[in-house]
């Protein structure tokens, strides 16, 4: 009768599902598709399995093996491996509780698109009036209906990121219930994430397959996919599509956060990691290539839709400025009606050439976005214009929130789970005082995300607290197995465990290959960020309608510097203070040694 | 005295003409869009649609005054275009030769849009009145926004929920803590000292090296 021994998974698929949420999260919605386009279209697929081959499986494969083996979150299995190395650990907590901090106001975000589609007609579908109920907001009227709800309605941004404004009372309330879903989700540990993660992990594929149906079928998505899939194979000699691909794996997969190691230590001591590995890794790829379809045909139907409206819109301006028929043009004869009329009545013409706007599918298509730009406006556009967009906005907006929670439940557990392991903690507070305590502290960092300036603090975190740190801790994680701990002391912990040696292929990549690449991706890093410059954002200027670039402030410049040296910092200050422990401990040994002979 | 009457007649219409002038200072443009609002149904523009539009805008002129006297007559079209698109005035009753002026007019016709767009079978953005703004229906406000309703429910099932799981959880705790005390005071010697994996060891992080992985052992495995 044990009392409570380490708590496990109910079965193996559990751990598989746990993953599979955990990986597959909005970046693969968001960020590949994005990257698609950017690098070729089709031709991107190259590069990105190739990496997945040569890094992000191996990687992967890893840190399963590594919580597997030591059975304890991060920071007890890197000390476990070697003492010096118990600073890798708490550099994943520190990464995870950044990311934990910010990552969630993206589900509030999700939560609030989603309580506001309950409506007969979408709030971003249409433009708020004026208060003389003759004209709309000149702000909407000058960017669009769906920037509007989501720079003013939703964020209420300021204009820039020194104006900090007021907490937006919506976005608080939001976030605070995100939390306690994330809550309700952990509290009990693998019991309820266990079984929480059959529905985080399958929901958002059946939101997917169903809007690949619809979008497939959606006016114009044929354009989108085929501008997706032309491989524009030129691309790849641009080394920036090689560098995406790799960092894109890299994070995709959620390595370096603590997370994996974190659910794989409650596996079963002979558990099949190495199979498992592999099916997660190309599960998480698959479904990047899969969101990408989905996104690519909505693309095609929005970018079809902004076309034809430009098309009609010309029609209608020339009709009403001739008085001719309304059926006298079409879309296929617009050019030459164009350069007929101009020719002969050059006068009028004139008054109205200001505003012919050339109407090009092509332009249309070439609008890359990416982010939160994807994800709650380009796919608002596209949703309002479908039939049903109440339907449908539901759908996609719960997609998105099980992709984020799916996630979050991945960061929590690594934060908690070292946290749980250490026997202080544990006798003095209860698993759900802890836990409750955790989120709690994350809810009130995260809610300086709902002030007016939220976002731009947002996009920092973003771009900065879980990047450059995160290659560091791979770097330093591969460095440590291979050549601290020693690579055949780990083959045989893994033959211990699942009954084989790796395969060679294996182990060169993990001793050669991938070090190699993850230097190579810093070496990267930080030429871009010399040559960079300042660093700069978008900053929504609300008498333009749009967003203009700005630098950061310094203060901003210092939060970035933090971001990145406190969890970098930690590998080499706890090697220090363990050395100095050691060295004391040794002084010490020597002494009673000395005294006792 | 026939030509006179002759003369009288010819004269009308053109006096008409000149009374309508494209960007007359009284006069409004109006532009329909018949095709784009019914498609397949849409009905030709002809002299008859032409006098049903007079004779609404005769009725909202009537309505707006409330004097009877506005008849078909004293609404004048002129330049129509194949657009479907045309200028009109309208004329005083009591003098056919003066306009009624374009504010009165414009008053006339919002007070009356509905009815003028029923008619038509088109709506303010397919029968335009140039200069004449339609007021925009304002969206409809709950008292209670729909969010708001939607997000207490779902914060009522989390706490629920939330609040659910941590009283099972005491409870479960209460159970196994009777049930360690009513054990045996030897059952329990005999556990601890058991080699398995019981939460007292778990409890020694320091002390417990596994033996796969520490190799401090090798100088002692002399023998």
């Amino acid at each position: 009768m044990v009392e409570e021994s380490r708590p496990s998974w109910e079965n193996p698929m559990q751990f598989v599902l746990a993953c599979v949420s955990y990986a597959v999260g909005l970046g693969n919605v968001w960020r590949f598709p994005y990257l698609c386009q950017m690098h070729g279209g089709g031709g991107f697929l190259i590069p990105y399995l190739i990496m997945l081959v040569v890094e992000g499986l191996p990687l992967f494969y890893l840190e399963l093996a590594i919580g597997q083996c030591m059975r304890q979150g991060s920071i007890g299995a890197w000390s476990a491996i070697n003492p010096y190395m118990g600073g890798v650990g708490i550099a994943s907590v520190v990464v995870s509780i950044f990311l934990a901090v910010y990552y969630n106001v993206i589900n509030a975000w999700a939560f609030w698109y989603l309580f506001h589609s309950f409506q007969g007609t979408l709030p971003w579908a249409e433009c708020p009036l004026s208060s003389n109920l003759t004209t709309y907001v000149p702000e909407c009227e000058k960017s669009s209906s769906t920037d509007y709800f989501w720079y003013r309605e939703t964020l209420n941004i300021s204009s820039s990121i020194e104006d900090h404004g007021g907490i937006q009372m919506g976005q608080a309330l939001c976030l605070v219930l995100s939390w306690m879903v994330v809550y309700l989700c952990v509290l009990r540990g693998t019991e309820s994430t266990g079984k929480v993660v059959y529905f985080t992990a399958t929901f958002p594929y059946l939101v997917m397959i169903i809007y690949l149906i619809r979008g497939v079928t959606l006016h114009g998505a044929l354009n989108g996919l085929k501008y997706m899939f032309t491989p524009k194979l030129s691309d790849l000699a641009d080394p920036k599509a090689w560098i995406d691909a790799a960092t894109q794996i890299l994070f995709s997969l959620g390595l370096g956060c603590g997370s994996l190691i974190a659910f794989a230590s409650y596996n079963h001591h002979n558990n099949n990691f190495e199979k498992q590995a592999i099916v997660v890794s190309l599960i998480n790829s698959a479904t990047s290539i899969f969101a990408s379809l989905v996104t690519f045909s909505i693309y095609g139907f929005k970018a079809t839709f902004n076309y034809e409206s430009c098309l009609d819109r010309m029609q209608l301006l020339l009709i009403n400025t001739f008085d001719l028929a309304e059926d006298s043009i079409k879309n296929n004869n617009l050019d030459d009606w164009i350069s007929h009329l101009n020719a002969s009545f050059p006068d009028k013409f004139a008054t109205i050439s200001s505003q012919i706007e050339g109407c090009d599918l092509e332009s249309e298509l070439d609008t890359a976005v990416e982010g939160t730009g994807l994800a709650f406006i380009v796919y608002s556009e596209a949703i309002k214009n479908m039939g049903l967009s109440q339907l449908w906005s539901v759908l996609y907006f719960s997609m998105l929130l099980m992709l984020g929670i799916g996630s979050m439940l991945g960061n929590v557990a690594a934060i908690i789970t070292p946290l749980r392991d250490s026997a202080f903690l544990t006798r003095h507070f209860q698993k759900e005082t802890l836990i409750g305590m955790m989120c709690l502290f994350c809810c009130l960092v995260g809610l300086s995300f709902t002030t007016r300036s939220g976002n731009y603090w947002f996009t920092i975190f973003n771009d900065y607290a879980a990047t450059f740190s995160l290659l560091f801790i791979v770097l330093i994680e591969i460095i440590a197995v291979c050549y601290v701990y020693g690579l055949k002391k780990f083959e045989k912990d893994i033959e211990v465990m699942i009954g084989h040696r790796p395969h060679w292929y294996w182990k060169i990549i993990w001793s050669v290959i991938s070090p190699v690449l993850i230097i190579g991706l810093f070496i990267f890093y930080i030429a871009d960020y010399i040559m960079g410059g300042t660093p700069t954002y978008q900053a929504w200027d609300a008498n333009l309608g749009k967003t203009v670039t700005k630098e950061h402030p310094p203060f901003a410049q210092a939060v970035i510097g933090l971001l990145l040296v406190t969890s970098m910092m930690c590998v080499p200050l706890v090697a220090l203070i363990t050395f100095i422990k050691k060295k004391k401990e040794q002084a010490r040994e020597s002494k009673i040694s000395t005294t006792a002979s | 005295m026939l030509a006179r009457v002759l003369l009288a007649l010819s004269l009308v219409p053109a006096l008409a003409q000149a009374l309508c002038q494209p960007d007359g200072q009284d006069a409004y443009k109006v532009r329909l869009s018949i095709k784009t609002a019914l498609g397949a149904n849409a009905y030709e523009w002809n002299e008859s649609e032409q006098f049903l539009f007079r004779a609404t805008l005769a009725f909202a002129m009537r309505k707006y005054t409330g004097q009877e006297t506005f008849n078909v007559s004293s609404v004048i079209v002129c330049d129509e275009t194949p657009r479907v698109s045309f200028w009109f005035v309208v004329t005083n009753p009591n003098d056919t030769a003066t306009l009624i002026p374009k504010n009165a007019v414009e008053e006339a016709i919002r007070l009356s849009r509905n009815r003028i767009n029923s008619a038509f079978l088109l709506s303010d953005k397919t029968l335009q009145f140039l200069g004449i703004p339609p007021t925009l229906a304002p969206p409809s406000q709950p008292s209670l926004p729909v969010w708001l309703i939607v997000f207490g429910v779902v914060m009522g099932i989390v706490t629920t929920g939330i609040l659910a799981l941590i009283i099972i959880g005491f409870i479960q705790r209460k159970k196994k803590e009777k049930t360690i005390e009513d054990e045996d005071e030897e059952e329990k010697q005999e556990r601890i000292m058991e080699n398995g994996i019981s939460c007292e060891t778990l409890e020694g992080k320091d002390g417990v090296n596994n033996g796969a992985y520490s190799h401090d052992e090798d100088r002692l495995t002399q023998l």
